[in-house]
């Protein structure tokens, strides 16, 4: 039942990802090439962190190199060797598979934060050095190349781009699905629980923990390389902290528990950018924002809130949860809603823009614009926004805490960690 | 008591076995012969070093001196995997055991490296007949079939207590070390542990510690004492519990407790 239901959405998936692209525009394509990538490196990411138990926090490493890889080979495509371009990804899982290895077998000598903190700097030498290598990483402005035609496909559009990046996502993701299915996958989760036992089972657990780390870095090597191919260029900003931050981040907003957890996070972050980094600059504190919340108030991520709920609500007890829901909703559209208020007022307030208006009203404080109305800076209407905002969804939010509450006592289940949890996508808004 | 007539074979043999922690010396000189197919205990005070032996067996710790040999083979030096292999497996005092993977899965961990499936990647494990056939075998022997699919985690403590016996079991090793594998149970679990001990060594050798004496004489060949780092006798649990040396250190402190 369920099975055929995972078959049956997997399925439906599949065929939107397929038919819908050609309708969209050229940003969208776009977007939906970077989503896609950046979903292949948070599951390839999650092997090591989520089933393995290993958290790393210098992916960007095995992503970086990946792409270099591929771009050197379109280089040598460009110079005429035969290569076929739909096959380019393999030089990013090459690569990844090759620094992996050596990575690998270096940090999974220690575990926990050690470990985490070789990882770490592995990719900082990466990004440290990489500016001063001027032949193989082309110094700081990078490496470029161009995708060459294959037999009857040119590689120019964003659309053939797109479908390529999806057939290695989706085989990719294939086969790490299949990984959890073999008997080195369910090792890998025995690893986390307990990695002294595994030793006494008759395994080595640090051979066992380099080839997990070496595949986990293969996948993140291929999606370093789909990357180079849809921008045709690197440089050794792929190698930032900024990059192994963001599939953490992803990673768990999503649920590192759950297979397609990272996805979820992958997908939301990767939406979340294209759709209002264009509105605000203040994009990213609300996306750190998000995470914090999601951290503080369903730890399991995204994923494991839907799982908590697909589990342990029936159907009729959907009726019983949509009202208290629906109502804690509102509660955090309103917060959102002032804290969005806040944020966009203090970024006004302290911003270039309005200190030059204040020099030229000569130390007064002017009336400023945001949402398409004028403010006075000690105008108490311009404060009783958000303070109302704040009481009305605060007070919500808490009525509706104890209702959700109620709900789940009477379905008779243990009440999940996402009890709270309408309120983190509400601030999404 | 079923003492053997045949020729006597050691299945483990210890010979001045030492093991100091900076200047502390934990291990003066140990010297333990375990008969192949035995069952053999190691019981001693509080402090007297039990779960240190054990560990120096199995690998977890280097010894300092000395000389360890499994099945007449050196062991010495080698990683606990490497020991494992050679066939040994060891249960834990403090249960050690997958908390978050199925009881089957656990148990199947073990059941895949006595197979030598330890790389296996081009297989789902679903489809391992042999390998699941045997993990079912073993999850009847230790009698939690109907908690197969719980997760380890969510298991009683005796429960929990036999599993651990059965993941000793997965590997096929032929010497079984269990650390105080009754310790913190009521009195008919301890039965029905003794028990399960007892059939599941059945042609195998056992090495265990243990506190309980009324366990030791009901299960046990010989026993050997240790006393502050170095074997003080090893008989028969009857002549053990004559000997006066054995009161005065161990058994008569017990009784003064």
């Amino acid at each position: 039942m369920t099975n055929m239901r995972n078959i049956l959405l997997i399925a439906a998936v599949l065929v939107a990802l397929v038919a819908v692209p050609p309708f969209l525009g050229l940003g969208w394509q776009n977007a939906l090439v970077n989503i896609l990538i950046a979903s292949l490196f948070a599951l390839a990411f999650n092997l090591l962190s989520g089933q393995a138990g290993l958290l790393s926090f210098g992916h960007a490493a095995y992503f970086g190199m990946g792409a270099f890889a591929t771009l050197h080979l379109m280089l040598a495509i460009e110079d005429g060797l035969s290569f076929p371009t739909p096959l380019l990804p393999l030089a990013g899982a090459a690569m990844g598979l090759l620094i992996g290895v050596v990575a690998g077998f270096f940090a999974t000598m220690r575990s926990g934060v050690y470990f985490a903190l070789v990882t770490l700097a592995i990719a900082e030498l990466f990004h440290s050095l990489t500016p001063h290598l001027q032949g193989f990483f082309g110094g700081e402005s990078g490496i470029s190349s161009m995708r060459m035609p294959w037999q009857g496909f040119v590689f120019g559009t964003v659309l053939e781009v797109y479908y390529l990046t999806l057939f290695w996502v989706v085989l990719s993701v294939m086969a790490l699905w299949a990984y959890t299915r073999t008997p080195f996958g369910r090792l890998t989760l025995a690893l986390r629980d307990n990695e002294q036992r595994v030793r006494f089972l008759g395994y080595n657990a640090h051979t066992s923990k380099v080839i997990i780390f070496a595949v986990s870095a293969m996948f993140s090597g291929v999606a370093g390389g789909l990357q180079a191919i849809s921008n045709e260029t690197a440089n050794y900003a792929l190698f930032s902290s900024h990059i192994s931050a963001q599939v953490v981040l992803q990673t768990f907003v999503g649920g590192a528990t759950i297979f397609f957890g990272p996805v979820v996070g992958a997908v939301s972050f990767t939406l979340f950018a294209y759709l209002v980094s264009d509105l605000t600059r203040s994009w990213l504190f609300y996306q750190g924002l998000i995470f914090v919340l999601v951290m503080l108030f369903a730890p399991t991520g995204i994923g494991g809130v839907v799982q908590h709920h697909l589990r342990n609500v029936r159907r009729d007890d959907w009726l019983l949860l949509a009202g208290p829901y629906a109502l804690a909703a509102t509660g955090g559209v309103l917060i959102a809603g002032a804290v969005i208020y806040l944020t966009e007022t203090v970024a006004v307030l302290f911003g270039e823009e309005y200190a030059v208006q204040i020099r030229n009203a000569e130390g007064s404080l002017p009336a400023y614009e945001m949402f398409g109305a004028w403010w006075e800076p000690f105008g108490i209407a311009t404060w009783l926004v958000p303070v109302v905002l704040l009481a009305a969804g605060g007070a919500i939010l808490v009525k509706s805490r104890g209702n959700i509450l109620k709900c789940w006592e009477k379905m008779g289940r243990e009440v999940g960690e996402g009890a709270h949890e309408p309120a983190a996508p509400g601030v999404a808004k | 008591m079923t003492r053997k007539t045949t020729p006597r074979t050691s299945a483990l043999q210890l010979t001045d076995v030492t093991k100091s922690f900076g200047e502390i010396s934990v291990m003066k000189g140990v010297n333990l012969d375990v008969e192949a197919g035995e069952r053999h205990a190691v019981i001693g005070p509080n402090g007297a070093g039990k779960s240190t032996l054990f560990n120096l067996i199995s690998g977890l710790f280097a010894v300092s001196g000395g000389d360890i040999c499994l099945n007449g083979r050196s062991i010495t030096g080698l990683p606990p995997h490497r020991i494992n292999r050679s066939g040994l497996a060891r249960s834990f005092q403090i249960t050690n055991i997958f908390h978050r993977l199925s009881v089957f899965e656990n148990l199947r961990i073990g059941v895949l490296a006595r197979h030598g499936v330890r790389f296996g990647l081009f297989q789902p494990v679903s489809r391992m007949r042999a390998i699941n056939e045997e993990t079912v075998d073993i999850l009847e022997r230790v009698g939690l079939e109907p908690r197969a699919d719980h997760l380890a985690g969510d298991l009683t403590y005796s429960e929990q207590r036999a599993l651990e016996i059965g993941m000793t079991l997965t590997t096929g090793a032929d010497v079984i070390l269990l650390d105080e594998p009754t310790a913190g149970m009521s009195r008919e679990e301890t039965a029905k542990a003794v028990e399960l001990i007892r059939s599941v060594t059945e042609g195998k050798t056992l090495l265990m510690v243990e506190h309980d004496m009324s366990v030791v004489f009901s299960l046990c060949d010989r026993v050997s004492v240790l006393v502050y780092g170095s074997i003080l006798a090893t008989d028969t649990p009857e002549r053990i519990s004559a000997n006066r040396q054995v009161q005065e250190a161990y058994l008569g402190e017990e009784a003064a407790t």
